[in-house]
C-alpha cells in the first residue's frame, strides 16, 4: 500500500476492522494487514515459547539428580534438540518479527508493510514449520536428536533407515522457517528503505527501525548459506552424497562453517531489535532523549557487518587452524565495542531523568544489567585459551541463556508491555506486571547463574546424566528452571484478562515521543488518516517541539475510533 | 566538576576495585584441581578476566541501581528531564577505552595460548602452500622439565567408550599419564564426532573421524580426574566418560609392566549396559538408537564403575 | 460532469498512478533485494567447491581425469548471448513495440532451452553419478541447481510471453519484464562464475 491520502483508498467496510464487536476474527484469516500480522506472529510465537518451555521443564526434571532416571536418554536427546529448535525458529524469531512487522510501518509513518501479501505468505509457513516439528514426535525413531546444530556424523547416523525420519522433518522445517524469513528481509528493508514518511530522513529513524533493519539485513545475507548447508546434509542423509559424511570421504567440519556462519549472526538477528526495543523504552520512562542516539542508530548496522566475521569462535576446539582461531578472536571481541557503546548509551540516557518504574522500564532495566553480565561471559568465551577449557560445558549455556532469556526475552517483555496500549486499545494490570518481572528476575538468575559454575567445574552441555559433584549445581538451576516456568503465569492472566476487560487505553498513555503514539489505540486500519510529515529527530524529551508538521490539527483525539 | 563530584566517583571506583581483586581472587576456587601445568596460565587469565568483568558489571549495576533507587520522577511530575542529547567527549572515551582492552584482552589471550602450547591439531586444511604452525614449545613453563622423554598415547573415541593404547601396546580404558612429563596424544574417532575434555587439565580437543590429530601438555599432579566427552556423540554420550590417572614415573612403569602381563578382556562399558537393559524394558521405551559399539577388549579396565574423583 | 468531479477524477487518477509507479518501484528494489540474497546460496556452494578442490589431492571419482569442455562451452556462449537477447526484448517493450519484444523474448526462451537440453545431454554422458564421492556431488549440485534457476527464468519469461496477449497489460509499466530480465542475468552471471570454477578451473 502506498501512502495516498485516505479520501483516495476505498475501504471495504464489510470486513470485520478495529473496534468492531467482531474484530477478533481478523486473526484468524489471511489478513494482509500488518497489524493483524504482527500480532498473528506474536501469539503464535507465544505459544511456541510455551511448548518449549515445557520441554525443558522435563529436562530439568531430568537434572534435578544424576542418574539418567526420569525418561530414556534418546528422550532426553531429543527434548534437548527439539527445546533449543523450537525457542529459536518458533518463539524468538518470529516474536521479533511480529513486533517489528506492527510496529516499522507506524513508526515510519506508512500505512503498511511493502508488500502486505508476501507478509500474510511469510507468517503462515510458521505454522507449517511448528507442525512439522511437532509431527517429528510421531515418526518412527522420534524427532531430531542431534542438537539444534545437527552436526554430521551424527545427524546422518538414522538409526531407523527410514526415508522420512525426524532429521529430515527437522531440515525441511528449518528449510521452511529460512524461506519464510528471507521474504520477510525482503519486505523489512524495502519497507524501511522507501516508505518512510515525507521528513523523516536516516537520523530522524526511530532506533528501533535501524535495529530491524539491521538484523533483517543478516537474515538476507546469512540465511543462504544456511540453506545451503541444510541441502547439502539433506542429500547427505537421503540420498548419500559425500559432502560432509567422513566414511564417504566428506569433511564434516565444513558443515560447522556453514551452520555457524549463519548461526552466529542469527543471534545479532535475535538481540538486535532488543537493542531497538531498549533504544525506545528507556527514554520514555526516563522522560530523556537517547543519548548518542545516531551513534546508538549507525553501531547497529556496524554489528551487522562485524558479526559476519566471527562464526569460528564457535569452533575453536574443533580442529580449526591456530591462524584462524587467534583472527576470528580479534574479531569476536572488535564486536564488543559497537554493542558496549550502546550499553553506555543506555545507562546515560536512564542517569539524570525522571524514572518511572513501570513494568516496561522494569524489564528493559532488568533486561540491560543481565545483558552486561552476559556480555562479559560472552568476551571471557571469545578469547580462545578461555574456551578450550568451557566451550561445550554448562558455562556456555548459562552466558547464552542469560542473553536470551535475561536479555531478549526480558526486552520482548518490553517491549510487549510498553505497546499492548497501542496494538490492544487496553491497558494492562500494571501490579500483577510487576509480579511478572519479579518471579521473572529470581527465576533467571536462580536457574541461569549457577549453570556457570557446573560449567567452570567442567560439566559437559546435553548430557542427561552427570558425576554427582556437579548436583548441587544442578538442584539450583532446576528450581530456578520451574521458578520460570510459573512466572508466565501472570503474564497469560495479565495479557488475557487485561486485552477483555482492561481500561480503555488513550492514544499516548505514556506520553511518548514517536510516530505510532500520534495515532488511536489501536490504530485504524489504514494507520492515519493522513501520512505525517516529520519535522525533527526523534527523542525530544525536554524541548517543546512538535514532532510532525500541523500536530495539533492532525493527531486525532482520545476515544476516536475511525 | 566538584570536589564532591571527584570524592564520590573515586569511593566508588576503590569499591569496584576492591570487589573486582576479590572476585578474582575467588575464581581459582571455581574451578577442578590444576592437574596440568597449562591449569596454572588458564586459571590466571581467568581470574584477570573476572576481574575486569566485575569492575564493569557492578559498576554499570550499581550506577543503574542508584538512579532506580534516587532519580525516580515525583509522583505528580509530568514533565520531561533535561535535554541532554550526547556528549562527544565521553562517547568518544567510551569508545576509545573499550577498544583498547578488548585488544588488550585479545592480545594477552593470544600470548597465554602460545604459552600453554595449546597445540592445535595438524591441519586439517591442505593448501597449497601450507602455512606451517608454530610449534609452540617457545616459552618453556616451569613445571616442564625437558630432559624426561615425551610420552606418546593413542586415544581412540568411539560410540560410547574411550581406549588407550600406550607405546607397548598395552591397552586400557582408563588412561594413566606419568607426572611431569610432556604427554603427546593421538586422537582418533571410529564413528563420530566426540570431544577429548579433562576439565582438571583445562584442556579439550573435538575428535575427527578419519583424521589423527595430536595433542600435547604436561601433568603435574598426582591424583584421579576425568575424561568427558564434551561433544554430543549420540544416545549415551554422557555416559562416555573415563579417568584419567596422573601417577609417578615409577608407578607409571609398574602399571605398564603389570597391564602387558593381562590377558585382553571386555571393559565394563556404561552404554553397552545400559543398551542391553533398555532392550529388555518393555514399559516406556525411547526411540531407536544407534547401537554402541562392542565393549573393547583391554588389557586393564577398572575393577568397577568409573567414579567421580575427589573435589 | 461537473468541473469539481473532473478534476477530482483526474487527481484521482493521478494519485493512481503514482500508487502503482511507487509500488512498482518498491517491487524492483525488493526484487533486487532478493536476488542479493539468492547470490549468497551460490557463493557459499562456491565455497564448498573451492575448499574440497584446494584440500583434496584427489578428489575425481575413479576413471575420470578431467572435464570435457567443448560442449559446455558451447551451451555458455549460447546462454551468455541470450542476456543480450532478452535486453533487446526489453527495448522494444519499452517502445512499446510488442511483436519485436515476443520475438525475442521467444528467442530468449529457445537458448535457454537448448542449454537446458545440452546440460541434460553432458550429464547423460557423464561416466559418474550424483553420489560418486565428492567431486560428483558438488558437481551435479552445482550444475543442477544452477539448471533449476535457469528453468525457473524460462517459466518466468513464458508467463510474460503470455501476458504480453493480454491487452494493455503493460500499458502502465513492465515490473514484471524488468524483473524477468534482471533474473535472466543473475542465472548468467552465476554460470560464468560456475563454468570458470567448474570447466576452466580444472
Amino acid at each position: 500500500m502506498t501512502n495516498a491520502p485516505t479520501e483516495a483508498i476505498n475501504i471495504a467496510r464489510r470486513q470485520p476492522y478495529p473496534g468492531a464487536p467482531d474484530n477478533w476474527k481478523r486473526f484468524f484469516t489471511f489478513s494482509t494487514d500488518h497489524k493483524v500480522i504482527g500480532i498473528q506472529y506474536i501469539v503464535t510465537s507465544f505459544i511456541f515459547f510455551l511448548i518449549g518451555g515445557l520441554l525443558s521443564m522435563i529436562m530439568r526434571g531430568e537434572l534435578v539428580t544424576p542418574e539418567a532416571n526420569l525418561v530414556d536418554r534418546t528422550i532426553y536427546n531429543a527434548l534437548f534438540t527439539m527445546h533449543g529448535s523450537i525457542m529459536l525458529f518458533l518463539w524468538t524469531f518470529p516474536v521479533l518479527v511480529g513486533l517489528g512487522n506492527y510496529l516499522v510501518p507506524l513508526m515510519i509513518g506508512a500505512r503498511d508493510m511493502a508488500f502486505p501479501r508476501l507478509n500474510a505468505v511469510s507468517f503462515w509457513m510458521i505454522p507449517i514449520v511448528g507442525i512439522l516439528m511437532l509431527a517429528s514426535f510421531l515418526v518412527p525413531g522420534g524427532p531430531s536428536q542431534s542438537g539444534w546444530w545437527a552436526y554430521p556424523p551424527v545427524s546422518l547416523q538414522n538409526p531407523t533407515g527410514n526415508l522420512i525420519n525426524g532429521q529430515v522433518l527437522w531440515i525441511l522445517a528449518v528449510a521452511i522457517s529460512g524461506v519464510s524469513s528471507i521474504m520477510g528481509g525482503v519486505n523489512f528493508v524495502t519497507t524501511i528503505f522507501k516508505m518512510r514518511a515525507p521528513g523523516m530522513t536516516w537520523f530522524r529513524t526511530p532506533a528501533f527501525v535501524w535495529s530491524v533493519l539491521a538484523a533483517q539485513l543478516i537474515q538476507l545475507y546469512g540465511l543462504p548459506a544456511l540453506t545451503a548447508g541444510a541441502v547439502m546434509l539433506l542429500l547427505d542423509l537421503t540420498v548419500g552424497t559425500s559432502f560432509f559424511a567422513p566414511e564417504r570421504g566428506g569433511n564434516p567440519i565444513l558443515y560447522q562453517h556453514f551452520f555457524w556462519f549463519y548461526s552466529h549472526p542469527a543471534v545479532y538477528v535475535m538481540v538486535l531489535p532488543v537493542f531497538g526495543i531498549f533504544s525506545e523504552v528507556f527514554p520514555v520512562y526516563a522522560r530523556k532523549p537517547l543519548f548518542g542516539y545516531r551513534v546508538v542508530a549507525v553501531s547497529s548496522v556496524m554489528i551487522t557487518g562485524i558479526s559476519a566475521l566471527v562464526w569460528v569462535h564457535h569452533m575453536y576446539a574443533s580442529g580449526t587452524p591456530g591462524w584462524m582461531r587467534i583472527l576470528f578472536m580479534f574479531t569476536t571481541l572488535l564486536v564488543a565495542v559497537p554493542t558496549g557503546v550502546k550499553v553506555f548509551a543506555w545507562v546515560a540516557t536512564v542517569w539524570g531523568g525522571k524514572l518511572r518504574l513501570n513494568t516496561a522500564m522494569l524489564f528493559a532495566l532488568g533486561g540491560l544489567v543481565n545483558f552486561v553480565f552476559s556480555g562479559i561471559t560472552g568476551v571471557m568465551l571469545g578469547s580462545v585459551p578461555i574456551d578450550i577449557h568451557v566451550n561445550n560445558t554448562y558455562f556456555v549455556v548459562g552466558h547464552f541463556h542469560y542473553v536470551i532469556y535475561g536479555a531478549i526475552v526480558f526486552g520482548i517483555y518490553a517491549g510487549l508491555y510498553h505497546w499492548f496500549p497501542k496494538m490492544t486499545g487496553r491497558m494492562y494490570y500494571e501490579g500483577l506486571g510487576k509480579v511478572h518481572f519479579a518471579l521473572t528476575l529470581a527465576g533467571t538468575w536462580l536457574c541461569f547463574l549457577p549453570m556457570h559454575f557446573s560449567g567452570l567445574m567442567g560439566m559437559p552441555r546435553r548430557v542427561s546424566s552427570y558425576d554427582p559433584e556437579f548436583a548441587l549445581w544442578n538442584v539450583l538451576a532446576s528450581l530456578g528452571g520451574f521458578l520460570l516456568g510459573m512466572s508466565t503465569l501472570p503474564f497469560i492472566l495479565n495479557m488475557v484478562s487485561s486485552w477483555i476487560q482492561g481500561e480503555k487505553a488513550p492514544n499516548n498513555p505514556w506520553k511518548a515521543i514517536g510516530l505510532e503514539w500520534l495515532t488511536t489505540s489501536p490504530p485504524p486500519v489504514e494507520n492515519f488518516e493522513e501520512i505525517p510529515t516529520v519535522i525533527s529527530p526523534p527523542y525530544g524529551y525536554g524541548k517543546d517541539e512538535p514532532l510532525i508538521a500541523n500536530q495539533a490539527e492532525v493527531v486525532p483525539a482520545d476515544g476516536v475510533t475511525t | 566538576m566538584n570536589i564532591r563530584a571527584i570524592l564520590t566517583i573515586s569511593i566508588f571506583v576503590a569499591f569496584l576495585t576492591i570487589a573486582s581483586f576479590w572476585v578474582a581472587g575467588q575464581a581459582p576456587s571455581w574451578f577442578p584441581p590444576q592437574a596440568s601445568a597449562e591449569s596454572k596460565l588458564y586459571d590466571e587469565l581467568f581470574s584477570i578476566l573476572s576481574g575486569i568483568g566485575t569492575f564493569i558489571f557492578l559498576g554499570i549495576a550499581l550506577v543503574l541501581l542508584y538512579a532506580v533507587l534516587f532519580q525516580r520522577a515525583a509522583k505528580y511530575d509530568d514533565g520531561d528531564g533535561p535535554s541532554i542529547e550526547g556528549n562527544t567527549a565521553i562517547e568518544v572515551i567510551w569508545t576509545i577505552i573499550p577498544l583498547g582492552l578488548v585488544l588488550w584482552i585479545a592480545t594477552y589471550s593470544y600470548q597465554i595460548y602460545d604459552t600453554m602450547a595449546v597445540r592445535g591439531p595438524m591441519e586439517l586444511v591442505h593448501l597449497h602452500n601450507p602455512m606451517e604452525m608454530k610449534t609452540a614449545l617457545a616459552v618453556p613453563l616451569d613445571e616442564v622439565k625437558p630432559q624426561l622423554p615425551t610420552e606418546e598415547i593413542d586415544v581412540t573415541a568411539k560410540q560410547w567408550a574411550w581406549v588407550f593404547r600406550y607405546p607397548n601396546n598395552v591397552t586400557s580404558t582408563e588412561l594413566h599419564l606419568p607426572v611431569d612429563h610432556r604427554i603427546r596424544l593421538a586422537l582418533h574417532s571410529d564413528d563420530v564426532l566426540h570431544g577429548f575434555y579433562v576439565p582438571a587439565f583445562r584442556l579439550k580437543q573435538d575428535v575427527i573421524p578419519n583424521k589423527t590429530i595430536d595433542f600435547e601438555f604436561t601433568p603435574i599432579r598426582v591424583g584421579k580426574y576425568r575424561l568427558r566427552d564434551s561433544l554430543y556423540s549420540g544416545t549415551y554420550f554422557a555416559a562416555n566418560q573415563a579417568d584419567v590417572v596422573v601417577e609417578s614415573a615409577e608407578d607409571y612403569d609398574r602399571w605398564l609392566a603389570m597391564a602387558a602381563n593381562q590377558t585382553p578382556t571386555p571393559a565394563y562399558n556404561p552404554a553397552s549396559a545400559e543398551y542391553n537393559r533398555a532392550s529388555e524394558k518393555t514399559l516406556v521405551r525411547g526411540w531407536e538408537s544407534v547401537p554402541p559399539a562392542p565393549p573393547p577388549v583391554v588389557n586393564f579396565a577398572p575393577k568397577q564403575e568409573p567414579t567421580s574423583p575427589p573435589a | 460532469m461537473t468541473t469539481e468531479s473532473s478534476i477530482a477524477q483526474s487527481t484521482e487518477a493521478q494519485i493512481r498512478e503514482e500508487q502503482a509507479h511507487e509500488a512498482a518501484e518498491n517491487s524492483k528494489f525488493g526484487f533486487i533485494v532478493f536476488l542479493l540474497s539468492e547470490t549468497v546460496i551460490f557463493l557459499s556452494f562456491f565455497a564448498g567447491y573451492i575448499i574440497y578442490k584446494t584440500t583434496l589431492p584427489d578428489w575425481y571419482p575413479p576413471g575420470v581425469t578431467g572435464l570435457d569442455t567443448k560442449d559446455p562451452q558451447f551451451n555458455t556462449i549460447i546462454l551468455v548471448s541470450s542476456s543480450f537477447v532478452i535486453y533487446v526484448a526489453e527495448r522494444y517493450l519499452h517502445d512499446k513495440k510488442l511483436w519485436g519484444f515476443r520475438f525475442f523474448l521467444l528467442a530468449t526462451m529457445a537458448m535457454g532451452g537448448y542449454f537446458l537440453y545440452g546440460q541434460a545431454v553432458e550429464w547423460s554422458n557423464l561416466s559418474f553419478g550424483f553420489t560418486s564421492g565428492i567431486f560428483g556431488g558438488l558437481f551435479y549440485l552445482l550444475t543442477g541447481f544452477h539448471g533449476l534457476h535457469v528453468f525457473t527464468g524460462i517459466l518466468l519469461q513464458t508467463i510474460m510471453l503470455g501476458r504480453s496477449f493480454i491487452p494493455s497489460n503493460y500499458d502502465s509499466g513492465y515490473f514484471g519484464v524488468e524483473a524477468t530480465s534482471l533474473f535472466w542475468h543473475f542465472v548468467d552471471v552465476i554460470w560464468i562464475i560456475l563454468y570458470v570454477l567448474i570447466y576452466v578451473w580444472q
